[in-house]
């Protein structure tokens, strides 16, 4: 078991009479890579904000390495932020922004060089570059500059704000597996503050899902993906399907059966029902990528819908399928690997078949 | 290569810029072009006669009464710069930091302080500096002793009106420069372990020296031009170029020697002007990186 480097203990923030963050706990552990993630103003950045030092909590307690933060500053604490419109200094050379932190320590001349030097290797900067202006860089190269910087002087717990939500699709993906690759290299407990899920599960060992001011799941990648808490935390990433079925509780789990469409009644265990369902209506969560799509409905009393074909997608890696259910108000999505064989038409009737294994119900939409 | 869309915007360009480049042809370059050549012409009986002779230029180079007045206006311009730029940039800075919330008020503010006249604001001062005036009694009140404002009619208080007139400039330019700044780099000055005064003097100071720079220079050339206060408030015993200039053309009717008086005052103002830039451009040398992105 991993020692835990910060604490985060019914913390509280209100801003005026608006509660930006309402009694959020957390415990992040040393060399961790953790992901605060949630839509705008769900005080992800607020929370950041308290641990980096900028803003103290209202109530509740932050303490990092098992000491008390409240009243210290930003610079005495063991973090350092990368900022999300990175906040390089424009009038001083890419060296001397990384030497910034260390020249404010007192570092002796020798060990700041041969820091700077690590840093540029670490972060595969041009050793040109030491002495151009952060606006001669490209965004990636000032990217890696603004963290360069916050690394430099090593550390404990790395703060990150958005620090890609500027870039291009491209670029983002490169520079994502770059942020993976220098964790690694330098085992300093990330958070990264992103609202975009699928970066965070990309990135993050473990995912914070935020939603007004409360945290609504914490868990791996795969835990918010396949298991989520909430419908919250469930429509969050991408295109996802929900099917309402009725649920009747038995032992452990409950027996499910289709509101729309057809399939037998199943048997759902209890880590399939997600915690917040009450009542005997709720939704089955079906990723995309589960549908299969067929000719013909299934013998064995198989979970399926049947629906007409709107519009298909051509995703290079895969084909998204769109299919107009009635009973359902949005178009259920089916996709598969590889390229459309072209042997549905569009306005054809199709069915959509989708297998028990990964069952998983959460609360039905209020 | 132009096409016939091309040439026609050409003639649209150029017609809708005639008027303003011949207001300016008129009235700037041409003024420029006749003041050398009039240094060169006699004056006799107030009439203008049309004679080439260095006479004019040798009465203004032999009399140390004119290179006097001279080099006391660049002096008086240089220091009311350097007093304007130091008592702004406080203000701008609080304007920024303290009262960041009233920043439209303020900026109206700032721009009431151009809508009044500066006669009005210089005669003023006049009743503020008098030994029966406010200021006086006040400062006596407070145990200054009598007399203590008693700068009124001397260099000084001319100083005080050049100041108090022209402070709005480099406190709007400073004002500006310093709201362009990303909060988030003191954010991360701080983070890295910076002091306050670490952080304004390594970021703070260094990217607003552009607005304290261009604030300075309208103020140095404002200033070369000033002959209220030093008429209103400095007594008139010290007059100052622009005065002599007025005097020399409308008195005297010298305009050959009025002219020569313009055209040093011009090349002393330039050289001036270079200096200041020069310094300024050393300064800032850091800051040009910003410029391109």
């Amino acid at each position: 078991m991993k020692n835990a480097v910060l604490e985060v203990d019914a913390v509280s923030k209100d801003y005026g009479g608006f509660r930006a963050l309402s009694r959020v706990s957390l415990t992040i552990d040393d060399g961790e890579f953790i992901a605060l993630v949630g839509p705008s103003g769900c005080g992800k950045t607020s929370l950041l904000k308290i641990l980096a030092g900028f803003e103290f909590p209202t109530e509740g307690r932050v303490r990092i390495q098992d000491r008390d933060m409240a009243g210290i500053s930003p610079a005495e604490r063991p973090t350092r932020m990368v900022f999300q419109k990175l906040a390089l200094f424009p009038h001083k050379t890419v060296e001397e922004n990384i030497r910034f932190p260390l020249r404010i320590e007192g570092v002796p001349e020798d060990e700041q060089i041969r820091r700077v030097r690590t840093m540029f290797e670490m972060m595969h900067l041009k050793p040109e570059y030491r002495h151009r202006y952060p606006a001669r860089l490209s965004g990636g190269e000032q990217q890696r500059v603004a963290l360069a910087r916050a690394l430099v002087s090593y550390p404990r717990v790395l703060l990150l704000d958005e620090p890609m939500s500027a870039l291009d699709a491209k670029l983002k993906k490169s520079l994502q597996a770059e942020l993976k690759r220098i964790h690694r290299e330098v085992g300093t407990t990330f958070v990264l503050v992103t609202h975009d899920l699928e970066e965070a599960m990309m990135l993050a060992d473990r995912i914070c899902v935020m939603v007004a001011g409360k945290i609504e799941q914490i868990g791996l990648p795969s835990e918010i993906y396949r298991t989520p808490a909430t419908r919250f935390v469930a429509g969050f990433i991408g295109e996802t399907n929900f099917l309402p079925v009725s649920v009747k509780a038995e032992g452990d789990g409950a027996v499910i059966a289709p509101l729309c469409g057809r399939g037998d009644p199943t048997k759902l265990a209890a880590g399939q029902i997600a915690p917040t369902i009450g009542g005997e209506r709720a939704d089955l969560l079906i990723r995309p990528e589960d549908v299969r799509i067929a000719a013909e409905a299934p013998t064995s009393g198989g979970w399926h819908v049947e629906g007409e074909l709107t519009e298909k997608f051509t995703k290079g890696s895969s084909t998204q399928y769109r299919l107009r259910v009635s009973g359902l108000d949005r178009d259920f999505i089916a996709e598969s690997t590889g390229f459309d064989t072209g042997h549905i038409e569009i306005g054809q009737k199709v069915i959509a078949c989708f297998d028990r294994a990964c069952f998983y119900v959460v609360e039905g939409a209020s | 290569m132009s096409t016939p869309g091309n040439n026609r915007r050409h003639w649209e360009l150029w017609i809708s810029v005639l008027p303003f480049a011949l207001l300016l042809v008129l009235f700037l370059i041409g003024p420029m072009v006749l003041t050398p050549l009039l240094t060169f012409q006699e004056t006799k009986l107030y009439q203008l006669r049309w004679t080439w002779s260095f006479d004019t230029w040798s009465t203004v180079l032999s009399n140390p009464t004119y290179s006097a007045v001279l080099l006391r206006t660049v002096w008086t311009a240089l220091l009311s710069t350097i007093v304007c730029v130091v008592v702004a940039y406080p203000v701008a800075y609080a304007l920024n930091t303290r009262l960041a919330a009233w920043s439209n008020q303020v900026q109206i503010l700032i721009i009431f302080a151009f809508l009044t006249d500066a006669v009005l604001k210089t005669f003023g001062w006049v009743l503020f500096l008098d030994v029966h005036g406010v200021g006086n009694w006040l400062l006596q009140k407070l145990g200054f002793g009598p007399g203590a404002t008693n700068i009124l009619f001397t260099p000084k208080a001319a100083m005080l009106g050049i100041v108090y007139n022209l402070a709005p400039y480099p406190i709007f330019t400073i004002y500006l420069s310093l709201a362009r700044i990303d909060p988030d780099l003191k954010h991360a000055a701080y983070d890295a372990g910076a002091s306050k005064l670490r952080t304004f003097l390594q970021i703070t100071l260094p990217l607003s020296l552009p607005g304290a720079i261009a604030g300075a220079l309208l103020v140095f050339v404002l200033s070369l031009g000033t002959f209220l206060e030093s008429k209103v408030l400095g007594g008139g015993t010290k007059p100052l170029a622009s005065e002599l200039i007025r005097q020399t053309f409308e008195t005297r009717v010298n305009w050959p020697l009025g002219a020569a008086l313009t055209f040093s005052l011009v090349l002393v103002a330039l050289a001036a002007l270079l200096g200041l830039v020069m310094i300024g451009s050393r300064l800032r040398i850091g800051a040009a990186g910003r410029e391109t992105s």
